[in-house]
């Protein structure tokens, strides 16, 4: 069977789909090459060019390329409409989500950083060859030039391990490849820059693939952090929509009383909470909920009660979250009711009168049944929404309460998503960032779960298959 | 598959299930559940309050709830009387029946929502008033000892000292050429423009939307042209002032620059997509939506050091342009699946006609689709824009430098530090920073409304 490629009709099914893939992979990626191979002639003849003009010449080698490929395949065409979103996806979300789930295997972190280590920079002599390099002496804090290699654990054997060398300035280290160390001397596999004097040599702190190690780490100590973070996020996710619900729902059907007056000036005023951006809002709200000043406090002082501890215990501290995020949240829910009530009939109120039922029993019966179809999604997306709320946690304030026998990186306030942010940028997290890519790939495959049962829900693969 | 019936059918009769023994008694089991949750909730929530010691900035009245409580059983008993007055009165002047029941429950409506406006609206009421008292008054030390009880106890900020101070700290040493001042003056008429038009909608044109249709475009679009001008021309070396708070307007123009041109690729990089997903066949197409929709579930903020590295590496660390394209990845997949859904709600004939008389896809998509596509054009580019506002943490990695700072920034240095915290200059920005966002909802908010409940999504 052959596959008519040449007609404007795309070839069909599992192969059609393949065939339009690699289409398109040799269309970028021989524009790609064309538009790197010039950039790099351009930037030996203008050294001052800078680097994203790679960028504008690939977009310049696209376009004929995209002419040229028509000609060929005209169904081609189709794809050409989806082209520059997935350009750009595969450059900025898809490059950098590889590069982190890779990072989740190595153990590349704020140390491990792949640069040299100046705290071991011991003084060397080179040799007239120019291949091996003499340490003048074994520093007091290493037992030998192996273990100031960082080589020692592995067996010992330091071939191929990268080496520093730094000028008299010893602000440009060159980087070599050790070939074979005996006592204090040092062989390189080539021999040194004949401009290069070196005087100074240490380790460089690379990084190493760990296999499941960081995996491992978060399991075995799991119940200092993984597990008590994971159930709050599950039980914040999950409590604060059903909350938010319930008064969007209360306040959407008191403001659906068309005999009402001002329902209207009402519903304005109430929607200002959505209109504030959130991160302008939330760290008010840690001013306003601070123990000692806030208003929170002095408000409820005057109706008898002592100053709360809301942001410095670790119960109340998620109380002040559910709290901060209801009011973030009723006016979209208030909305999404009045919005889902006007689609119900008036004369199914009217027949309810006219049978005699009751305004509570109407709602019962007619409105709570009916609105279930237009909440489901919301109330869905809602909590994958809150599954990854990072802004209510992180700006609330700045120092969250800690628990004992936890681990420092994850505070009692944190979800799964602040707690791997505060371990790979807090200060406490020692930018471990092959631990924190391990938490984010268990993270995006928690996240990717719940949408499928979202969407599945949602009707949303039904739509998209349409 | 559903088997399609006429109305007619009567081989479906509708019975009514009693409910099983263990369904009608769910609903008071899962209710006994959360009572004891909640006991002992309270339990664990009173236990750190038993060493918790009054304190001296917080004014405690004992009993105070009693008050509080008997207060509202005053304004409940005054509704009941009102009511009644307003039950006979109503009688009087339609001359049919109306029942007591429902003027009270209304009036009780009304109080209900006023409590709920207070306790929702104050706040915000507080950090506005807040702001024109130069002593950080959000963290007052040190009570009024006179006035009546609430002004005491500090809930009502004391007006005594009111003054602009922390609003001049925001500008200080800011200078600005004449022509800007004249764009300003420019887009400012324009704005009053706007809002008398508006109001002239209402009352004059009796709230008739086309009545004065061509002036308010015309008025609109002047605004934005003078905002785009000041925005675009704005920059670093007319803020001379000493201190991160004198230059928070260049970060709003920052914030408002990057979050423009992030709306604009939002809908650069979606709309054909969009388009193509709802009119085109082709297989792969549902799985490279998909696609798209799932590649962004991964959480961004823990890919920043690959996004970082990706950004250094092409020479765009620290500036807008990396940022903007940054943000832009993340913006395809939601405005991809919006426009889609506006695409087939759009008649297909229209496109049809098109195709019959010589037009090719893209002039049809050009020329047909494109041009009826305004409105989701415009809840897709605010939505964005917004969006992009809150956003501090990307932002917060990729831009170094008082002078690239965004609002979310910005703000955080202000609070960050518990002893160097400013808060009135907090609330100062914090009122200026909501501002255009406030403004910008409220001036469009049918599209958020229709469109934030349709995608049944909240960004």
């Amino acid at each position: 069977m052959t596959i008519p490629l040449r007609s404007a009709k795309p070839p069909q099914g599992g192969s059609g789909f393949a065939i339009a893939v690699v289409v398109l992979l040799v269309l970028v990626g021989v524009s790609g090459l064309l538009a790197w191979g010039v950039s790099s002639l351009l930037a030996a003849q203008f050294p001052t060019l800078p680097a994203w003009t790679l960028l504008l010449l690939v977009i310049v080698a696209l376009v004929p390329g995209m002419f040229v490929v028509a000609r060929a395949f005209p169904w081609i065409t189709n794809w050409y409409y989806l082209l520059p979103a997935i350009v750009v996806l595969a450059a900025f979300t898809v490059f950098p989500i590889v590069y982190t789930v890779n990072f989740a295997f190595t153990n590349y972190s704020g140390i491990n950083s792949g640069f040299p280590d100046t705290s071991y920079k011991t003084t060397v002599a080179l040799s007239q060859d120019r291949r091996t390099v003499t340490f003048s002496e074994v520093p007091g804090d290493v037992s030998s030039i192996e273990q100031l290699l960082g080589c020692a654990q592995g067996g010992g054997s330091c071939r191929g391990r990268p080496i520093a060398l730094y000028d008299e300035e010893g602000i440009n280290p060159v980087t070599y490849t050790v070939q074979s160390v005996q006592g204090r001397a040092v062989t390189l596999t080539a021999p040194v820059a004949a401009a290069f004097v070196a005087t100074d040599a240490t380790r460089v702190n690379t990084y190493g693939y760990v296999a499941l190690a960081q995996f491992q780490r978060i399991f075995a100590r799991a119940s200092a952090a993984l597990w008590p973070v994971f159930g709050w996020t599950v039980i914040f996710a999950a409590s604060t929509i059903v909350i938010n619900a319930v008064a969007g729902l209360v306040l959407g059907i008191l403001l659906n009383n068309k005999r009402l007056k001002f329902r209207n000036f009402y519903r304005t005023l109430l929607f200002l909470p959505w209109a504030i951006p959130t991160v302008i809002s939330i760290p008010m709200w840690g001013a306003l909920l601070n123990q000692q000043f806030g208003i929170v406090n002095k408000t409820l002082g005057l109706l008898g009660a002592v100053p709360i501890p809301w942001l410095n215990d670790a119960l109340w501290i998620k109380m002040a979250i559910l709290l901060v995020n209801l009011w973030l949240g009723f006016p979209y829910m208030m909305t999404a009711t009045i919005a889902a009530l006007s689609t119900i009939p008036d004369e199914l109120y009217e027949a309810a009168d006219i049978d005699g039922a009751s305004r509570l029993q109407q709602i019962r019966s007619i409105t709570l049944p009916l609105l279930r179809g237009a909440f489901t999604p919301i109330l869905l997306s809602g909590f994958a929404f809150n599954f990854n709320n990072f802004g209510i946690v992180y700006l609330l304030t700045p120092t969250p309460p800690t628990i004992e026998g936890r681990e420092s990186t994850a505070s009692a306030a944190d979800i799964l998503l602040s707690w791997g942010y505060r371990v790979a940028f807090s200060a406490n997290g020692g930018q471990d960032f092959g631990l924190a890519s391990a938490i984010a790939v268990i993270i995006g495959i928690l996240t990717i779960g719940i949408s499928v049962i979202n969407f599945r829900a949602a009707g949303v693969f039904k739509e998209a298959r349409r | 598959m559903t088997v399609e019936r006429s109305a007619h059918d009567t081989s479906v009769v509708y019975r009514p299930q009693e409910p099983s023994l263990l369904q009608r008694l769910l609903p008071w089991v899962l209710g006994v559940a959360a009572l004891v949750g909640l006991y002992f909730l309270v339990q664990a929530l009173r236990a750190p309050l038993a060493d918790v010691r009054p304190s001296s900035s917080i004014l405690r009245v004992e009993n105070g709830w009693v008050t509080f409580l008997l207060f509202l059983l005053g304004v409940v008993g005054l509704l009941l009387l009102t009511s009644l007055i307003g039950t006979a009165w109503g009688r009087r002047v339609t001359g049919r029946k109306i029942r007591y029941s429902a003027v009270l429950g209304d009036q009780l409506t009304h109080l209900f929502i006023w409590l709920v406006i207070v306790a929702a609206i104050y706040p915000l009421l507080f950090v506005l008033l807040a702001s024109f008292d130069p002593r950080n008054s959000l963290y007052q030390f040190f009570l009024p000892t006179e006035g009546n009880v609430f002004v005491r106890s500090g809930v009502i900020p004391n007006f005594a000292n009111s003054s602009l101070e922390n609003y001049q700290k925001l500008i200080d040493g800011v200078t600005i050429p004449a022509w800007q001042l004249v764009v300003l003056g420019v887009g400012a008429v324009a704005l009053i423009a706007i809002l008398v038009l508006a109001l002239l909608t209402r009352t004059v044109g009796g709230g008739d939307e086309k009545a004065y249709e061509r002036p308010r475009t015309w008025a609109t679009r002047i605004m934005l042209a003078a905002l785009a001008l000041v925005v675009i021309f704005l920059r670093p070396e007319q803020f001379t002032g000493q201190g991160n708070e004198s230059k928070f307007i260049l970060s709003i123009r920052n914030t408002m620059l990057v979050s423009g041109l992030t709306g604009l690729m939002g809908i650069l990089l979606s709309t054909t997509a969009g388009y193509a997903m709802a009119r085109l066949r082709f297989p792969g197409r549902f799985q490279t939506l998909l696609f798209f929709i799932f590649v962004q579930m991964f959480p961004v903020f823990l890919a920043l050091v690959a996004i970082k590295y990706l950004l250094f590496a092409l020479g765009l660390d620290n500036t807008f342009t990396g940022l903007i394209l940054a943000y832009s990845g993340g913006a395809i997949a939601f405005n991809t699946w919006i426009y889609k859904g506006y695409v087939e709600s759009l008649p297909e004939s229209l496109e049809e006609a098109a195709l019959v008389d010589g037009a090719t896809r893209w002039q049809s998509f050009w020329r047909v689709v494109l041009p009826l596509s305004g409105s989701i054009l415009v809840f897709m580019f605010l939505n964005q824009f917004i969006g992009t506002y809150a956003e501090f943490i990307v932002s917060s990695r990729v831009l170094t430098g008082v002078e690239n700072w965004t609002v979310g920034v910005m703000l955080q240095s202000f609070t960050e530090g518990q002893f160097s915290t400013k808060w009135g200059v907090f609330a100062a920005a914090a009122v200026v920073g909501a501002l255009p966002i406030v403004a910008l909802f409220y001036g469009f908010q049918r599209y958020f409304v229709s469109g934030a409940v349709a995608g049944g999504v909240k960004e």
